[in-house]
């Protein structure tokens, strides 16, 4: 789940060099795209070409369909500047190589993979699920350190020592179990996390 | 296509190991994501039901559900599947499905899966593009190709000086990046710019866990405002909200369809040649839901045939000459006092006086005042959550007083104790003006709702305002509620104040491509090119022109039809040009369903004709509202399928 932020005003005007053709991603707005700031910030831009405002720029198909009708407009301009996350800016790029293609945001990520609602929990795909240890809590996300063996020892009162606006992921974990009576699980072997999993990566 | 499902069966060893000591198991599986949706029938539940039943374990059930890691779907699922005497429920998931499961269910979970890592992130669209979220795009440097993804080092200051022949020394598979990106700067004539880079640093600190779970707070907040799903499309009010509310100049002609409404269409009662004042009735209902159709003008009817209509084709028509006299017909007298009218009479004023839905949907009113369960709420929908469109926020502005009329004459016909207004937040003035104006009348109120659509849509109004939830299949009043829209209550009003039958609206024309957008109070029967001609024009013969709002309007190719009794609006828009691809599973069509249908499926279903699969998914609680069609990253025809699964469904019966 990719989000958005434009970037700020100058670092925007400094990439500007001659005529510019604007393409607006909504796309994925129902997460977060800075509508209304980045309306305000291309008014002001000088040298705009045209403005083209549409969705999941990141399909190449699509977009290429879509800016046919403004292949004059943007054969005209010098460079070409993309308010969307990082996949859609690559995706422009790719599709004219000639010309200058510029991201007006700056790329953040959400926890969860799938759809506009952002999740409360992450998955940090680390090829191994440590879930069955720890009554469905990952310890690689709700704890800051990532610690696969339980408490590191220095939360405070449940909350974290890295950040004290976080509850100790361990002290859940260890909640949970006794909840579901599987705290036995604790005494599982000392766990190893294995970084190589990168021959299960799908593609 | 690409793959990008998220997950695998963890070795059977392993599953033996962790099923140790656990038994009777339910199993949950995720029909997985982020993939073509080929199938149901992913093979990793029967897989580890095979190993399970080796172990000489009990399964208690399983299921195949799709996204589980969709908290809302998943929970009212769960609520009646988990049958008794199961003692784990094993995932086959993500860990953000298990997770999810986890946090639901009190049992202890068993997860059978790893999740896979793919690298970095992609878009909706299945692609090899892939972003890591720096939160500090370094992609203007480097001509558009990402140094943190494409370099296996993430150097984000040039090669490391181990690339042969222009592979990467990590994988010698893969080209180095930087020798990408040198030669597209190259070729663009920018190298200079990179050279002239000051050396670039890395904000690690960047993204920053407190920001991001701030940000989910928020936006899952915002997500369930009111109730689940729904869509925030550019608004693009702006375009007409401050253009003055003006009376319409009356026609030379206008062209009154028979049918306005949902239900049988109204049967001519006069002839070419006969002379028919304003308010006349000139159609009558046929049939129970029907409604009777009055003439906006006086003067000749000149033919009585087919004519165009907005989104049915063609549809036979009243054609009205006008004499300019705007003589009254006798019948539009007062009805009197409302303390004085019973409710049988206000019913039967509403029926006469032909008044129907005016949110576009047409449904008689009178029906709706003759509910066969007691009533405690009348909702008004002033929420006009359509893009482009501000007919009903002028409407309100302008006859605040007659909406109130109307809505207190509604809930003395239905015995309502409670009357509630409406109104999304993006019309301050107009909520102010109708607080100051119920400020002393304890039992009406006005209720600000969050600019989300579909809002106005009567099932998530009821649930916005009173938590109630329509129960599938059944009508409003099923939770003790009757939702009209602002400009239904004010046509009431004026049909017991003046006798005036349904002749005029407020109407809104608007969009880009309209050179000067406006509203109107115009009589029905009006034809929208007289409209759009005084609007000055349609500026681009590229523009889509729609009767309605941008969501659930219905495209016009030309400006024939007549402006109706559920004209809230004509648009001319920005064309899409697209085309329809596979679904890759993502998922957000289910994420924005506020009815939490599973659109994906009716796509799916249509496709293979599997008519029964609609009657499973609920197809009849859709309501068309297009926000799957909106969201949907593949541009799949959504709601046509789902109209075609649903003359289906009424098929069987």
């Amino acid at each position: 789940m990719l989000i958005t932020e434009l970037k700020s005003r100058e670092a925007i005007t400094a990439l500007i060099s001659g005529k510019v053709f604007i393409i607006n991603c909504h796309g994925c707005k129902e997460v977060r795209f800075p509508e209304e700031e980045a309306n305000a910030l291309q008014k002001e831009l000088p040298g705009v070409t045209g403005i083209f405002t549409t969705d999941y720029i990141c399909n190449p198909e699509h977009l290429k369909l879509r800016l046919e009708r403004f292949s004059q407009q943007i054969q005209e301009s010098d460079m070409i500047l993309v308010f969307s996350c990082g996949v859609g800016v690559q995706t422009v790029a790719e599709m004219y190589p000639e010309k200058k293609v510029c991201a007006a945001c700056d790329t953040y990520a959400l926890p969860g993979f799938q759809g506009v609602t952002p999740l409360e929990y992450d998955c940090k795909q680390c090829g191994e699920c440590y879930l069955n240890l720890t009554g469905g809590i990952c310890p690689l996300t709700a704890c800051s350190k990532s610690l696969v063996n339980g408490q590191c020892g220095g939360c405070k009162d449940g909350k974290c020592e890295v950040d004290h606006g976080m509850e100790c992921g361990w002290e859940r974990i260890h909640r949970r179990l006794a909840q579901i009576g599987r705290l036995d699980l604790l005494k599982s072997p000392v766990q190893v996390r294995n970084y190589a999993t990168d021959d299960k990566v799908a593609h | 296509m690409e793959n990008y499902t998220k997950y695998a069966l963890k070795a059977e060893e392993e599953l033996v190991s962790v099923l140790t000591g656990a038994d009777n198991l339910f199993v949950i599986a995720c029909n997985k994501c982020f993939k073509e949706f080929e199938t149901d029938q992913e093979p990793d539940l029967e897989l580890f039901l095979n190993i399970a039943e080796g172990q000489g374990k009990t399964i208690t059930g399983t299921a195949k559900l799709d996204f589980l890691c969709n908290k809302t779907q998943l929970q009212s699922k769960l609520a009646t599947l988990i049958p008794e005497g199961t003692k784990y429920i094993v995932v086959l998931s993500c860990g953000l499905g298990a997770q999810t499961v986890a946090d639901i269910v009190d049992l202890p979970i068993i997860v059978a899966c790893d999740s896979l890592n793919y690298t970095g992130h992609h878009g909706m669209a299945l692609t090899k593009k892939a972003c890591d979220a720096c939160a500090q795009c370094y992609l203007n440097i480097t001509g558009g190709i990402c140094p943190i993804v494409d370099c296996s080092k993430s150097l984000v200051n040039g090669q490391c000086g181990g690339a042969k022949n222009g592979k990467c020394e990590v994988d010698p598979n893969k080209d180095c990046a930087w020798e990408k990106i040198q030669q597209r700067l190259a070729a663009q004539g920018r190298l200079g710019e990179l050279t002239a880079q000051p050396v670039q640093v890395r904000d690690y600190g960047k993204v920053n866990f407190k920001v991001i779970s701030e940000y989910v707070r928020t936006i899952r907040e915002s997500r369930f405002a009111g109730y689940y799903g729904g869509v925030h499309p550019s608004e693009k009010k702006e375009l007409s909200e401050h253009a003055q509310l003006v009376r319409f100049p009356q026609p030379d002609t206008v062209v009154i369809p028979m049918s306005m409404h949902l239900g049988a269409p109204a049967n001519p009662i006069v002839a070419v040649g006969d002379q028919v004042k304003v308010g006349q009735k000139i159609g009558e209902a046929v049939g129970f839901i029907s409604a009777p159709v009055h003439a906006s003008v006086s003067g000749t009817v000149v033919a009585i045939e087919e004519r165009p209509h907005a989104n049915r084709g063609t549809c036979l028509a009243v054609v009205i000459e006008n004499d300019h006299k705007n003589t009254l017909h006798e019948s539009v007298q007062p009805k009197g006092n409302l303390d004085d009218l019973s409710a049988e009479e206000i019913v039967e004023i509403v029926k006469e006086a032909g008044i129907v839905g005016m949110g576009g949907a047409g449904f008689p009113t009178y029906v709706k005042l003759k509910p066969n369960k007691p009533i405690e709420y009348v909702l008004l929908n002033g929420c006009e959550c359509e893009p482009y469109l501000t007919a009903d926020h002028h409407l309100l502005l302008a006859f605040a007083d007659d909406v109130i009329f109307g809505l207190k004459a509604m809930m003395k016909t239905v015995g309502a104790e409670k009357g509630v207004i409406v109104v999304e937040d993006n019309k301050p003035d107009a909520i102010e003006l109708l607080q100051a104006k119920v400020a002393d009348m304890p039992n009406i109120e006005v209720c600000t709702a969050k600019t989300k659509y579909p809002q106005g849509a009567e099932k998530m109004l009821i649930k916005r305002v009173t938590g109630r939830m329509v129960p599938s299949g059944g009508l409003p009043a099923d939770v003790g509620c009757v939702v009209s829209n602002v400009s239904t209550v004010k046509a009431v009003a004026d049909a017991i104040k003046t006798g005036m039958p349904l002749i005029e609206r407020v109407t809104s024309v608007t969009g880009e491509y309209i050179a000067n957008p406006g509203n109107f109070i115009v009589r029905i029967g009006t034809p929208a090119q007289a409209l759009v001609d005084a609007c000055g024009g349609i500026t681009c013969e590229c523009a889509t022109v729609k009767a309605g709002g941008p969501m659930m309007g219905f495209v016009q190719n030309t400006l024939e039809a007549p402006i109706m009794k559920g004209s809230n609006g004509i648009i001319a828009i920005d064309t899409d040009v697209t085309e329809e691809k596979s679904c890759i599973k993502c998922g957000r069509c289910v994420d924005v369903c506020p009815m939490e249908l599973k659109p994906l499926r009716f796509a799916k279903y249509a496709d293979t004709e599997n008519w029964e699969g609609f009657k499973t998914e609920r197809v009849m609680d859709c309501m068309e509202c297009r926000c799957c069609e909106y969201i949907c990253p593949s541009k799949i025809q959504l709601v046509t399928k789902i109209r075609a699964g649903k003359a289906a469904v009424r098929g069987m019966k």
